[in-house]
């Protein structure tokens, strides 16, 4: 198996992409889709495995910029990533790689530097190519069609995998389908949600052969650097007064801001998380009655919710419950954390959710927000239960 | 055209008025929809403020009975930051020079603000 490096993705795929398999990533024109085979191919040759690039519609070394430009130093790698620079010849460049395709438009010639580099690779390794559809612009679309299945069957008798990069241009109907259904063994798809107001991207699994098909999409965000990371636009932190809302904002986050007079806030608190390939936008409410039109305002469009209550101030419970209502988020995936564990006086989880009549299957998480305690563990739980929802 | 695309169009003609530094549009509730920064700042948390302002001043004003505000404008030395609603789920926000001429701009932040309310 070669990971994807792709966050949930290699989860969905039961570990990655098998030797002698290919991928595609299905990607719908005004979407991000080069940057998940340049991840994939950063992740796979950071992880010791031969890496080759073949590169259709950039200059080998624009490239090796873009890469960097991610914070993935190609030069690092050892030789493990190996370009096939399948531009030069179409600009009539001279070109610096080992691997050069005299003529890019020309599908023979292509596939025969393919087969010279997949022949010449010390081990299996992964080759993932920048654009699919660059190369049926230029060499035809049936041409290139025939010439996938001639380079997967090689690619198969040399156990290496393959990765497609393909943006859906509008090919005849016979082409993106064939693309879509029949070319590789599995079809990842990237595209973008422009739905009533948020505006999003995200990538599911459309088919993969070797395992059970997981039917479920990950909304993502790329960073510069850093790549393709899960994300989440909006998680709520709400709960009652001088529970640790803010605190626990700015333990979680990488970079938070908060709006606070007199020592309570009086607007919000907003943080991002960036974490292990997931990200998330984080708005923490004011926990005082007074400023409840601003809670309501703020948990729109939340996908998630963390309700804080301080584990020692057993009177406030109901106001926390009460909060979940004002900030309407039945339904939604809620986590409750059970902050100042370090107080004496705190009541155990198992004691919270008596007080709070909660069923069984409610998170109720401990904490320490001052310190950070438990702070992640709570939000890789909301996140994997956020994830799970499709 | 995506709607993502055609909101980026409206404010690139807000850019065009030489005196807005930077704009951007969010859903009421703070979440970004698209901006124009020109790295002044992070997007994400300006949309965030900028909302939370907005709907506080509605807030405020409908406690006394009054209708809603038709915008809300912050002066500070080196700027203004004016926002504004532009339909019952988006509004838009700009910051300016400190010298701009406050007519100017709103004509164009109503112009925009219609716009984007029938984009959504």
């Amino acid at each position: 198996m070669i990971e994807t490096g792709i966050p949930k993705l290699d989860g969905y795929l039961h570990g990655g992409v098998p030797e002698g398999r290919s991928l595609v990533y299905y990607t719908y024109p005004g979407v991000a889709g080069d940057v998940f085979g340049m991840q994939t191919i950063c992740h796979a040759t950071s992880n010791g495995i031969l890496g080759v690039y073949v590169a259709s519609s950039t200059d080998p070394q624009m490239i090796r910029d873009q890469f960097s430009e991610f914070g993935w130093a190609t030069e690092d790698y050892n030789g493990r990533f190996i370009v096939v620079d399948a531009f030069s010849g179409l600009i009539g460049a001279d070109s610096q790689e080992r691997y050069v395709v005299s003529d890019p438009e020309d599908v023979n010639s292509l596939t025969q530097c393919i087969k010279k580099v997949m022949e010449e690779m010390s081990e299996p390794g992964i080759i993932v190519f920048e654009s699919l559809s660059t190369i049926m612009d230029l060499c035809g679309e049936s041409e290139t069609l025939d010439a996938l299945e001639e380079w997967s069957q090689y690619a198969m008798l040399y156990d290496h995998a393959l990765v497609y990069n393909f943006t859906a241009w509008p090919y005849s109907e016979e082409t993106l389908l064939h693309v879509k259904e029949n070319v590789c063994n599995s079809v990842i798809s990237v595209g973008g949600i422009t739905g009533d107001v948020i505006f999003g991207q995200y990538f599911g699994v459309l088919k993969v052969d070797w395992t059970d098909i997981a039917r479920k999409s990950t909304l993502f965000k790329v960073l510069k650097p850093g790549g393709i990371r899960a994300y989440i636009p909006k998680i709520l932190v709400t709960g009652p007064f001088d529970a640790g809302k803010s605190t626990f904002v700015h333990a979680l986050s990488n970079r938070a801001i908060s709006v606070d007079r007199l020592g309570t806030t009086i607007a919000l608190d907003h943080g991002h998380v960036d974490r292990k390939g997931f990200a998330a936008d984080i708005f923490g409410t004011p926990g005082q009655e007074r400023f409840d039109p601003i809670v309501k305002l703020l948990s729109g469009e939340a996908m998630g919710i963390f309700l804080l209550l301080d584990s020692t101030n057993t009177t406030d419970f109901k106001r926390g419950k009460r909060m979940l209502e004002i900030t309407e988020s039945f339904g939604l995936p809620v986590v409750i954390v059970a902050n100042k564990q370090d107080m004496s006086e705190a009541l155990t989880p198992e004691e919270i959710r008596r007080e709070l009549d909660m069923p069984a299957n409610v998170q109720i998480m401990p904490a320490v927000a001052a310190t950070g305690e438990g702070v992640f563990e709570a939000f890789e739980t909301l996140v994997d239960m956020v994830m799970e929802v499709d | 055209m995506s709607t993502s695309e055609m909101l980026g169009k409206v404010l690139a003609g807000l850019g065009k008025v030489g005196e807005i530094e930077a704009s951007a549009i969010s859903t009421r509730d703070g979440l970004l929809m698209n901006a124009d920064m020109h790295a002044a700042g992070d997007p994400e948390t300006f949309v965030a403020m900028s909302a939370t302002m907005l709907g506080a001043a509605e807030t405020a004003t409908s406690e006394l009975g009054k209708s809603v505000p038709n915008r809300v404008i912050v002066e500070t030395d080196d700027g203004k930051l004016i926002c504004m609603g532009a339909g019952p789920k988006a509004l838009v926000v700009v910051m300016t020079a400190p010298d701009a001429g406050l007519g100017l701009v709103l004509v164009e932040m109503a112009k925009a603000a219609e716009k984007i309310e029938r984009l959504i």
